[in-house]
């Protein structure tokens, strides 16, 4: 896929449930950042506008951008946003006869308790599960049967298929079909043949069949995978072929890639066939692009964080490998699909502030003023404190210069607002109060963050800290000390975070293979199992565009002791076609990963080690230009000096004298003492005392223990 | 202590926690642990008094804290860094003997600064019955190990002879070993948090905010019970063993801000392991206690404080040892549970205020149905079905009780998939599904139950063994709630296809309902019996209880059902009183109807009479 | 409904009577067990909510009625012969 005539730009757009994020960049130029309101439904307009204000950065029309561009990428929450509105196709579900009530029971209270906070956990009398996207009125079960083994047991009955697809679509008036069946993952024939005949008896119904877009064990989430990707089907395809024709009729004649939730892009068509793949790629989206500035940085092991208006995400990156997550959820409902795993509490800039009624004991979040009415501080009608709020108070924020000094700060307002809520009731002064409530959000942060590193054997201190989103510089350089990481970068497109990650995705493909083998097995019948995947990968690949030699092939393999449930993804080391001694090691690295995931002693070998997943991940390498390094200047930072005033320093345990820089008049190179604050046009960085805080060739900001 | 501080100290205690909960699974890796979330671990003070309780099987937050009570007893003196103990004696704290706790003191400065304990339902325990649920026992001494207090790790160092000691005595002791070990790394994770906790803090800020967290949930929890009317309120569960019906009786009394739980004329302890003990009781109504009367309120000893027990000696929520009490968790303690959910909850009735925080009983039989044998991999294979977990939501006061929505006492549990029981055991399901007409009925519908039947598949020995434990088939264990029906009880039978196959008659190998089964159904309830050749095991749980009078209900409500196939149009008419005609309400039959029921109430006589 | 909540389908009156909730019916003095002024059917837990209640036959549901409106104002499972179980609210 190269550069095609003039055009040199690549741009990349990400849809979020607040704004739409554009970047863009070309060989030899700097990156340019464009920000919009996302405009639901309709969201194309938002990408749009968000191009429009990226092109307007080098003074060009958007056409003439669009026409000039060779690659176009592009995210967004369509399909998150089909299922929180509840806006999906009205969609049934053919399963097997006797197992119709496999997606209402939930697993049992599985579906009613997932997904809560702990508070709503302990409230059992309070709890419900969401209404399904399919009431069990939807559901026919027709006769059928598959064992463990993938035996068919009983012969599909044809006629039942028949007499389902037409009183589903005829007395139901359904306008999509999900089928799951049993063991459907091991035999498809049977799915496949109920897929012809709903092509046959109904062509204008939306299909998908549990077997192509979670071919995985487990028949309730197989199941609410399928009824997800039926729901939203028709919405995602509708969107990215609209979007497709909006960009060719504003001159873009490249190819539409679209991200996914593993982490990498899909050409528009195939995209347009997984809604379930567009499922929190946005986030995925931050964390390949941290992976990417830290291959830059030559940074492996990163904790990406993102902490905007209403909560703090956190994905971690390992040896430059990203976890996928366990039990990936939408709103209520549980879907299987590679999915990067990003956690979040409700801690963000907008999270209101508030007491206990019952006990007096302050806490930050989750209720969020959002974006209207937002702080009190924006004088929108904000008339809860939230932690911006907060920042104002201990100094970090300055009123006359917020967003580049778009908005002016009511400091007054806050300060009286907070005094009345907040300090008054504690018994605290204000700025007391202040520092005590950032110091819970910083606690709360660092716990989050320890929870998900320690859940998977890892140690914080090990890791570098990315600091992205609008409010996360003003409390990482706390938290991220307490963590003790081993530094901290606030990268310079931290607040594009997504939609600078897609400019370093690649096309990825997942293909996998359920199939329980001992470990050892010979490399023979691994291969063979991979032989029709590679070629599926190979084939669609070409068709893509792609030359050999933009193309890798990545293979991994589950394994577990063959006694627990546990089972990690194990990387074949040196890739594909294996030999006896590749498999040994694959064995010997499983060994090792377990051991260090779940820790020493947990590994019971005496019963045997099965694999039980084979995986391709078929990646077309996507040429794009490199980003510039700036060259370094001298490491004083006078020049960028604005002022001097009392701010929070966490060391001497309340507010004291700091220096006060525009980050606009730093220069790569510079190199500023803490405790001092950074402000950006977009957002603001601490550098507590102690730290030092370095701007690099790409102008991140690099945070250091002195 | 500031408010600052303490909030900070109180998220991590629940840090703490949760990350020795990850710890415990990761290293357990079975099913029961991983799946049914059947495990618990807490923190608890110095003294052994129950500091903050994890979301687990809630009648072990007490337990626990009995457990590390008797340790500090018994090894007073003889308590040192690093040590683990193991307690599994159902006479010193535990339930009955598979769950065993695994208690650590946590040291900072070589002085005792707390407990970390936990519990598992370990594979085997070298009872009679593999698995450890014995129908046939008739004492303490054939249910497997017992220790009131055993030091199984000491200094941080294993002590071999006592852990090769307990592996010897059990089945599969691969599996107990894995099941210990992941306890011991909870224990261990949890000392470690807390260590950091109190490096950062300091010792003496840290056991502040414990003592005041403790304080505060008692301060809460009194001002609750005070703002409840005073009162005295009856609740009465019975259940069958073979031959023998038990009565458990509570009568809970509130009074300003104290609650007494009297268990006084409850049945003389059975011959049967469905006994509990003292502290089994006493965990058995915190069970439900804590989620209901305090789910804002942090679960600790300041919840404790305000509550009294009185539990006859020798009686089935109090037996004297020897008796037997293996299937004590799905016996006495399950009726306790039930008993208190159905007196707090009308107490929570009673006011205005917390009304709407009543619930009638919840998956009050608490079925469990134990496997064991070679699986088709020729493993030995022992578990329950995790169906248990699956339970059925009591009605609310403002809404429908959840088919198949779980329980209260372990609020996160879960059942697996179809797909991971067949793959595990060498059985096929012939259907699964939620049971109609089993809620039971009321303004608010109780949650339907589950009903599923089970074949032997590919089994190397020609099939397996099961346990069922079963009470609640005679009664209805989930009580409804101010005029709403109990739910449904359970139902097991073993269907003799074998014999039908023999006499001649074609065993139909896929049918999707026990009618449809060829063989002759044989009730069971108790007892080991066999999944082999073609015979099949149906099974179906008890139906949450309902709350108010069934004619009450909107007849929207009760079309829904129908529609939703949740309620057969037969009890729609019978008991809801609502008649359909051509896929809807007859809305004038229905009023008609409804008079009709209402007037035969009025031709009752009066209760006095 | 004016008074005083007791439970999910009765009050106490000013009078402090108890009194049905739906209709104002009285059934006895406050503080006292109110059962033996309502209206009694006691038959078989079997089939009473539908097919699924294969109880014993023994076991009996009790339904207390208000003798003047016919709401249903409690149940109870019970064996024949074992007490009505007695709530007592003071307010």
């Amino acid at each position: 896929m190269s550069q095609q005539g003039d055009a040199r730009y690549v741009v990349a757009t990400d849809v979020g449930g607040t704004c739409t994020d554009a970047v863009l960049f070309a060989a030899g130029e700097p990156v340019r950042l464009g920000k919009a309101l996302s405009t639901p439904p309709d969201f194309a307009d938002g990408v749009l506008a968000a191009v429009a204000a990226a092109a307007e950065s080098i003074a060009i029309a958007t056409d003439e951008l669009l026409a000039r561009t060779a690659l176009f990428m592009h995210g967004s929450t369509v399909v998150d946003n089909a299922l929180f509105t509840r806006s999906g196709a009205r969609t049934g579900l053919i399963t097997t006869e006797g197992f119709e009530d496999t997606l209402t029971m939930t697993r049992g209270a599985y579906g009613r308790w997932a997904g809560l906070t702990e508070d709503g956990i302990k409230h059992p009398v309070a709890t419900d599960r969401a209404p399904p996207l399919v009431p069990g009125a939807h559901t026919r079960g027709v006769p059928e049967r598959v064992d463990y083994k993938g035996a068919v047991l009983r012969e599909l009955d044809e006629d039942a298929v028949r007499q389902a697809v037409r009183s589903l679509v005829d007395d139901d008036e359904v306008e999509a079909l999900a089928v799951s069946f049993l063991w459907s993952f091991y035999n498809d024939s049977h799915e496949r043949r109920v897929g012809e005949l709903i092509r046959e008896i109904a062509p204008g119904v939306y299909v998908t069949l549990s077997s192509e877009i979670a071919p995985v064990p487990g028949e309730y989430e197989r199941a609410s995978t399928t009824v997800i990707n039926a729901y939203a089907g028709r919405i995602a395809s509708d969107y990215i072929t609209s979007l497709q024709a909006l960009l060719r009729g504003r001159g873009y004649d490249g190819p539409l890639l679209v991200m996914q939730g593993y982490g990498g892009l899909l050409p528009a068509e195939e995209a347009a066939e997984r809604a379930v793949g567009m499922l929190e790629c946005g986030p995925a989206a931050g964390v390949i692009g941290s992976r990417h500035l830290g291959s830059l940085m030559e940074d492996e092991d990163i904790i990406a964080c993102d902490m905007g208006g209403t909560t703090f995400k956190v994905g971690v990156i390992q040896g430059g490998t990203i976890d996928y997550a366990r039990e990936p959820m939408v709103d209520r409902f549980h879907y299987v699909a590679p999915k990067i795993e990003v956690v979040s509490i409700g801690a963000g800039g907008g999270s209101i502030v508030s007491l206990d009624p019952a006990t007096g004991v302050p806490g930050v979040g989750p209720a969020s003023a959002g974006a209207r009415p937002g702080p009190v501080c924006y004088g929108l009608g904000g008339n809860e404190p939230t932690l911006t709020d907060v920042m104002l108070l201990v100094g970090y924020m300055d009123p006359g210069t917020f967003l580049g000094g778009t908005i002016t700060l009511d400091a007054e307002r806050a300060r009286q607002i907070f005094t009345e809520k907040v300090a008054t009731p504690l018994g605290m002064s204000v700025e007391d109060a202040a520092i005590g409530i950032y110091r819970i959000a910083a606690a709360q942060i660092t716990d989050l963050i320890h929870e998900i590193t320690v859940e998977r054997g890892l140690d914080p201190r090990d890791f570098v800290l990315h600091a992205f989103g609008g409010s996360c510089g003003l409390l990482c350089g706390v938290f991220g000390a307490e963590l003790g990481v081993r530094r901290i970068v606030v990268p310079y497109t931290a607040s594009v975070n997504a939609a600078f990650g897609l400019l370093s995705a690649d096309i990825v493909h997942e293909y996998s293979v359920t199939k329980t083998l001992p470990a050892p097995s010979p490399a023979a019948e691994i291969n063979e199992i991979y032989a029709p995947m590679l070629a599926r990968a190979r084939e669609q690949l070409a068709s893509e565009g792609f030359a050999d030699d933009a193309i890798a092939l990545d293979w991994s393999v589950d394994l577990r002791y063959s006694r627990q449930v546990h089972e990690v993804t194990t990387p074949v080391a040196g890739g594909g076609p294996m030999d006896e001694d590749a498999v040994a090691r694959l064995t010997a690295d499983f060994e090792a990963l377990y051991e260090r995931k779940f820790g020493k002693g947990s590994a019971y070998r005496a019963a045997g080690t099965e694999m039980t997943m084979f995986r391709l991940t078929a990646r077309g390498l996507v040429e794009r230009p490199r980003v510039e390094t700036a060259a370094l200047n001298g490491a004083d930072p006078e020049a960028a000096l604005i002022g001097r005033r009392d701010v929070l320093v966490e060391a001497e345990g309340g507010l004291a004298p700091a220096n006060i820089y525009d980050f606009e008049r730093l220069v790569p190179g510079n190199v500023v003492a803490g405790p001092a604050v950074i402000h950006t046009p977009i957002t603001t960085i601490v550098v507590q005392s102690g730290q030092s805080g370095r701007v690099d060739a790409y102008r991140n900001t690099i945070i250091e223990r002195d | 202590m500031d408010a600052i501080t303490f909030s900070i100290i109180r998220h991590r205690l629940f840090r703490v926690i949760d990350e020795a909960v990850i710890t415990l699974k990761h290293v357990s890796g079975s099913a029961i642990t991983n799946e049914g979330h059947d495990l618990m671990v807490s923190l608890y003070r110095a003294d052994g008094s129950l500091l903050m309780g994890g979301v687990g099987f809630l009648h072990h937050l007490t337990s626990a804290a009995e457990a590390c009570k008797a340790v500090i007893r018994r090894f007073e003196g003889d308590i040192g860094e690093g040590d683990v103990f193991l307690t599994n004696c159902p006479y010193t704290a535990a339930l009955h003997t598979s769950d065993i706790y695994l208690v650590a003191p946590i040291h900072h400065d070589g002085r005792l600064v707390a407990w970390s304990a936990c519990f598992v339902h370990v594979y085997d325990i070298g009872a009679m019955v593999p698995g450890g649920f014995s129908p046939d026992s008739r004492d303490i001494f054939t249910e497997g190990f017992s220790s009131p207090g055993i030091k199984l790790v000491e200094g941080g160092t294993m002590r071999r002879d006592v852990m090769d000691t307990l592996l010897n005595m059990v089945r599969a002791p691969e599996m107990v070993a894995l099941d210990l070990s992941s306890m011991i790394a909870a224990n261990n994770v949890a000392r470690e948090r807390m260590g950091a906790l109190i490096d950062k803090y300091g010792a003496e800020p840290v056991d502040e905010a414990c003592a005041a967290l403790v304080d505060q949930s008692e301060t809460l929890f009194r001002k609750r019970l005070r703002e409840l009317p005073d009162g005295r309120w009856e609740a009465r569960q019975y259940f069958d063993i073979e031959d023998e019906t038990c009565r458990v009786l509570l009568a809970m009394t509130k009074e300003g801000d104290e609650l007494t739980f009297d268990f006084t004329g409850s049945s003389p302890q059975s011959h049967y392991g469905i006994n509990c003990t003292y502290w089994a009781s006493w965990g058995g109504f915190f069970a439900p206690l804590f989620p209901l009367l305090c789910y804002d309120i942090t679960w600790n000893d300041g919840v404790l404080r305000p509550i009294k027990m009185i539990a006859p000696e020798g009686s089935v929520v109090n037996c004297t040892r020897p008796a037997p009490v293996s299937l004590a968790t799905v016996g006495a303690i399950q009726s306790v549970n039930n008993a208190a959910c159905t007196c707090i909850a009308k107490m929570l009735s009673a006011s205005e205020k917390y009304a709407k925080e009543a619930t009638a009983v919840w998956h009050g039989s608490h079925f469990a149905i134990f496997m064991f044998g070679l699986n088709q991999r020729r493993q030995e294979a022992i578990g329950i079905l995790t169906e248990t977990f699956g339970g059925a939501g009591g009605a609310r006061t403002w809404a429908d009780g959840i088919d198949v929505g779980g329980e209260i006492p372990n609020p996160i549990g879960r059942m697996a998939n179809v797909e991971t029981t067949e793959a595990t055991f060498p059985v096929r399901y012939l259907f699964r599904r939620a049971r109609p007409d089993t809620g039971g009925p009321g303004r608010w519908r109780g949650g339907n139950s589950i009903e599923f039947a089970l074949v032997q598949h590919d089994s190397p020995e020609g099939g397996i063994n099961y346990v069922v434990s079963g009470k609640g088939t005679e009664f209805s264990m989930s009580e409804g709630l101010g005029g709403g029906y109990a739910g449904a009880p359970c139902a097991y039978r073993w269907v003799h296809n074998n014999e039908a196959g023999e006499a001649g008659r074609n065993v139909n190998p896929f049918p999707t309902e026990l009618d449809e089964m060829t063989g002759e159904a044989e009730t069971i309830s108790w007892g080991v019996f066999p999944l082999k050749g073609e015979d099949a095991l149906y099974v179906r749980s008890d139906g949450g209880g309902g709350f108010g009078d069934p004619l009450e209900r909107e007849p929207a409500r009760v079309q829904a059902d129908i529609e939703s196939g949740m309620v057969s149009e037969g009890v729609a008419a019978s008991v809801y009183g609502v008649v359909m005609a051509n896929g809807a309400v007859d809305e004038d039959a229905t009023r008609a109807r409804r008079e009709a029921l209402r007037a035969t109430r009025l031709a009752t006589p009066m209760a006095a009479e | 409904m004016s008074g005083t909540r007791i439970s999910a389908t009765l009050v106490v009156n000013d009078d402090r009577t108890i009194a049905c909730m739906a209709c104002g019916h009285a059934l006895g003095p406050a503080g006292e067990p109110w059962k033996k002024s309502a209206r009694l059917d006691e038959g078989p837990m079997q089939g009473a909510g539908g097919a699924p209640y294969s109880n014993a036959e023994r076991v009996l549901l009790r339904r207390f009625f208000c003798p003047g409106c016919g709401a249903l104002l409690d149940t109870e499972s019970a064996l024949a012969g074992d007490p009505f179980l007695t709530d007592i609210v003071r307010v």
